[in-house]
């Protein structure tokens, strides 16, 4: 094997398959987007190196298998003015997911391919006890799973009820999907369980006179998920974050968090069964700056 | 004159929303048409009336499904 070739194996990114000489590349790909241009360049780059076919991944990625290890650095050059990078493996930030988000899903509350390139700009393949990966969906519908990942976000709507102008209709509760909402004892106010709020906005939308109203929308994060082996879903942290800014902030704690608790290959969730998750909370809403 | 009732219980998304636009269509604006529907397409009819600027005026409850008063758009 050359140097070049030797470099780009060590890397990481390349899979070595179960046929001898051969690897499956990994590209970086952000929120499973891609230019066409760049589907060019993965096109020809199958077609010379590989086996003229591409594998998507369970997590929007794309792998070139069946490449000879050979052929790395000349796959990796032929790929690089589309700007079409290798992934990363080992224990690093892994690939950011998102769904389309606000500007292209009616649903969508927030951005999520843009917070996505955000938190990939900052974090991807960066070192970290073990593999962290992160997922972002654009509202509760939660197309991405957020709960899988070591760290979630959803796009949040956060409702208030204003008093005055309710006419008690009973709309907002028949809508809720979590039962979240309920007459008080008296039954002159109606009130809302954050607990059981899942930032759906139904009751907002549907409210015919307007009394229940957008307290906050914005972005809300999951922590320690994971699937693999032994799966566990991500437990929703902090209250809801309103600007990308500091949901990248929150990210960035939360990743500190991981390099001072986390023991090497030792999966977030399960760290934070060690340390439980206010220490995170608490860590976080200092490192963060955060509400 | 009586206010036109538009039942579409039977009926599911996207038709329930389809059915209150086409009756909203066959009366002026500013006035008044009842829908009664079940509680599954609350939400939907709910806001996407909001959204094109129609008002639900009244709620009402009725042996398990619900009746809107709707004020079209003016
Ligand atoms: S999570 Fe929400 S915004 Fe994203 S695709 Fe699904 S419905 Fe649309
Ligand atoms: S839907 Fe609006 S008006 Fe009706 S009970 Fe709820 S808050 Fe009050
Ligand atoms: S936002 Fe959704 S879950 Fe929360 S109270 Fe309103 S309808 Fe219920």
């Amino acid at each position: 094997m050359n140097e070049a070739d030797f470099k780009e194996l060590k890397k990481g990114g390349m899979m070595r398959q179960a046929e001898g000489g051969l690897f499956s590349v990994r590209l970086h790909v952000t929120g499973g987007r891609l230019s066409t241009k760049q589907l060019r360049a993965i096109r020809e780059a199958a077609d010379r190196f590989g086996r003229g076919e591409v594998h998507l991944t369970s997590r929007q990625g794309v792998e070139i298998p069946n490449v000879p290890q050979d052929s790395l650095s000349a796959l990796k050059e032929l790929l690089a003015p589309s700007g079409v990078g290798v992934g990363v493996c080992g224990p690093t930030v892994r690939t950011v997911t998102a769904c389309q988000g606000c500007k292209v899903c009616p649903s969508g509350v927030i951005d999520s391919p843009a917070l996505a390139e955000a938190v990939d700009r900052r974090f991807y393949g960066k070192p970290v006890p073990h593999k962290f990966k992160v997922g972002i969906s654009g509202c509760t519908n939660n197309c991405i799973k957020a709960e899988e990942n070591d760290a979630g976000i959803k796009g949040w709507i956060e409702p208030r009820w204003e008093g005055p102008g309710c006419t008690r209709c009973g709309v907002c509760e028949a809508v809720c999907p979590t039962k979240a909402i309920s007459k008080s004892g008296t039954g002159e106010e109606l009130l809302i369980d954050r607990s059981l709020c899942i930032g759906c906005g139904d009751c907002i939308a549907s409210c015919p006179t307007g009394t229940m109203r957008e307290e906050n929308r914005g972005y809300r994060l999951f922590a320690g998920g994971k699937f693999g082996r032994v799966p566990f879903l991500g437990k929703r942290i902090l209250g809801v974050l309103k600007t990308e800014e500091e949901a990248v902030a929150a990210v960035a704690a939360v990743l500190e968090f991981f390099r001072a608790h986390g023991k090497s290959r030792e999966r977030f969730g399960d760290t934070l069964r060690r340390t439980g998750f206010p220490a995170l909370e608490s860590y976080v809403e200092e490192k963060g700056e955060l509400p | 004159m009586t206010t036109p009732v538009l039942d579409i219980t039977g009926d599911v998304c996207p038709m329930t929303f389809v059915k209150v636009k086409m009756g909203l269509q066959k009366i002026a604006p500013s006035g008044k048409i009842n829908v009664r529907l079940k509680e599954e397409a609350l939400k939907n009819v709910i806001s996407s009336l909001k959204t094109e600027g129609h008002r639900v005026t009244n709620v009402s409850r009725e042996e398990g499904t619900f009746l809107l008063e709707v004020e079209k758009a003016g």
